[in-house]
């Protein structure tokens, strides 16, 4: 799932701040971005301790889904079984890491790994920031698992529980970490990325967490959850269009195989959505308009590298300049997800339902206006070093 | 009720928002009354809500553009002291606001000042301020 890039949440001074994820991006309007700081809801002061860089989080609204809700689900589970459980690969049928990189137990490993070093030569820094901050949000899995094994009615109660749901979740587990580890390895290999930075922003967002606000509802945790791997899709399929053009192919098949796995996943958790709205529309569109004002925040929106207080913003900027992820491709996901979801089309609505399902319809259009405005006034953004690529800058 | 005489206007109730540093945007609160007198048992009973800081017109203007966007009902009470979040505005009809006011305005709102409004007035003011620099 790990989903880059901003999903607007931008602190960045020059951009309109309704953002959804943050970034420091004139170009990118700070309204696509979830913003941890200017939804609306109210944020809570933390305080710096040595494990927790300074991020402020919403306050934690827990268990909005009412409880007898949770029968749905427990109802659901032999449907999950023949109809989410069928989108998961087998492990023996499974790609590994391996298949991607230089083999060590080869004669030839020298000579490979060397190859792929040439290769990397080849590609710019700015490619590498993205790629790495990529990484470092594939590899942030646990919170993910987490995350999932927070929602009511679905989650994993005992670690190897035998539902469906639980199923799902730690054999999706599985499937993700792959992604975390081969893009680790490459970079690693490459020479082209510094590892310690890497990795003290990673531990960083671990002990940071996530906040998606999803607040124990399955019914906004795959929402969310669609949402994500769809846009992880897009911009994993981008930084392999965009390696093919640099000329490594590997690279390109790297990022373009983690791509697949995130469509599959993206199939599955629409499909649970798609169920939810035959059983439950009406609370299920409401939750669908409750995550979409929340705005969709990215799952590494709280990265930190010891160092830029702006990390996450200074990061989606680039993404967003390369076009690997755009406040554009958040206006075609919601899109594709109201059509898919088909949302225009439910009947049968409350009053609130209706405004709701008002609401979503008519965002997509709202945010592609706001994005053409942002990029009519986009300002030429400063470079700014980045420790991930040996403090070299980077042009926002 | 306003009392008029030849030479001199004064007001016995007058709402104004007054903020220290704008007096000097009195000048801006523009009135005007014709020259004859009134004859005395017609004397318009003049309800005044002076906006020391931006004409009243802008105000109404701000007011309608905010009206629209919210979808809020002609009758409701919106003025220069309404509190955008109150209203119901989201990040996101704020930004909306604010492009509206551009297009009505024709002028340029930068970021930073946009994040900055959160009133009816506070928008009416910045709309005032840049038209005056154009």
């Amino acid at each position: 799932m790990a989903l880059k890039l901003n999903a607007i949440n931008f602190q960045s001074p020059k951009c309109p701040s309704f953002a959804l994820p943050p970034v420091a991006s004139v170009r990118s309007p700070k309204f696509f971005v979830a913003s941890t700081l200017r939804s609306g809801s109210k944020e809570v002061e933390t305080v710096k301790r040595p494990f927790n860089p300074p991020r402020e989080v919403h306050v934690q609204v827990t268990h909005s889904m009412p409880p007898q809700k949770i029968e749905i689900f427990k109802a659901l589970e032999d449907w999950a079984d023949n109809n989410i459980l069928v989108h998961l690969k087998p492990v023996e049928k499974c790609w590994q890491p391996q298949d991607f990189l230089p083999d060590p137990s080869s004669d030839g490993f020298d000579d490979q790994v060397k190859e792929l070093r040439e290769r990397a030569k080849e590609i710019p820094d700015d490619y590498f920031v993205v790629l790495v901050g990529d990484m470092i949000t594939e590899e942030a899995l646990p919170t993910y698992q987490t995350m999932l094994n927070t929602l009511d009615g679905v989650r994993d109660e005992t670690g190897a529980s035998p539902t469906s749901w639980a199923i799902w979740t730690r054999a999706w587990t599985a499937e993700e970490n792959r992604h975390g580890d081969l893009l680790n390895k490459y970079l690693y290999l490459s020479g082209r990325v510094d590892m310690r930075p890497n990795g003290k922003t990673f531990r960083y967002l671990i002990g940071s967490g996530m906040d998606p606000r999803t607040e124990n509802s399955p019914y906004l945790g795959f929402i969310y959850t669609s949402f994500q791997e769809r846009a992880t899709f897009i911009s994993h399929g981008n930084t392999a269009r965009l390696a093919r053009e640099h000329g490594d192919l590997k690279l390109a098949q790297i990022c373009g195989t983690i791509a697949a796995d995130e469509k599959r996943h993206e199939t599955a958790y629409t499909k649970i959505v798609e169920k939810l709205f035959e059983i439950d529309p009406n609370d299920t569109v409401l939750a669908f308009a409750d995550m979409m004002r929340k705005k969709i925040s990215m799952p590494a929106h709280l990265m930190y590298d010891g160092r830029d207080d702006n990390l996450f913003d200074h990061f989606s900027s680039v993404a967003q300049r390369l076009g690997v992820y755009t406040a554009k491709d958040y206006a075609d996901i919601l899109e594709h997800l109201v059509a898919r979801w088909k949302v225009a089309n439910l009947t049968g609505l409350s009053a609130d339902g209706q405004k709701a399902q008002d609401y979503v319809c008519g965002l997509p259009p709202r945010i592609r206006r706001l994005e053409e405005r942002a990029q009519g006034r986009a300002k030429q953004a400063p470079k700014i070093p980045f420790s991930w690529v040996h403090d070299r800058e980077v042009q926002l | 009720m306003a009392s008029l005489t030849a030479s001199s206007l004064s007001f016995s109730s007058v709402s104004c928002s007054f903020k220290p540093n704008q007096v000097s945007n009195l000048r801006k609160a523009s009135l005007s009354f014709s020259g004859k007198g009134f004859p005395s048992h017609r004397m318009p009973a003049l309800r005044f809500r002076v906006a020391c800081a931006a004409k009243p017109e802008t105000v109404n203007k701000v007011v309608e553009i905010v009206k629209k966007q919210l979808a809020l009902p002609e009758d409701r009470d919106v003025n220069g002291e309404s509190k955008f979040a109150t209203l119901g505005a989201d990040s996101l009809d704020t930004v909306e606001i604010v492009m509206g006011l551009e297009e009505e305005f024709g002028i340029s709102v930068e970021e930073e000042s946009a994040q900055s409004i959160t009133t009816v007035q506070e928008a009416a003011d910045m709309i005032e301020k840049l038209l005056e620099k154009k």
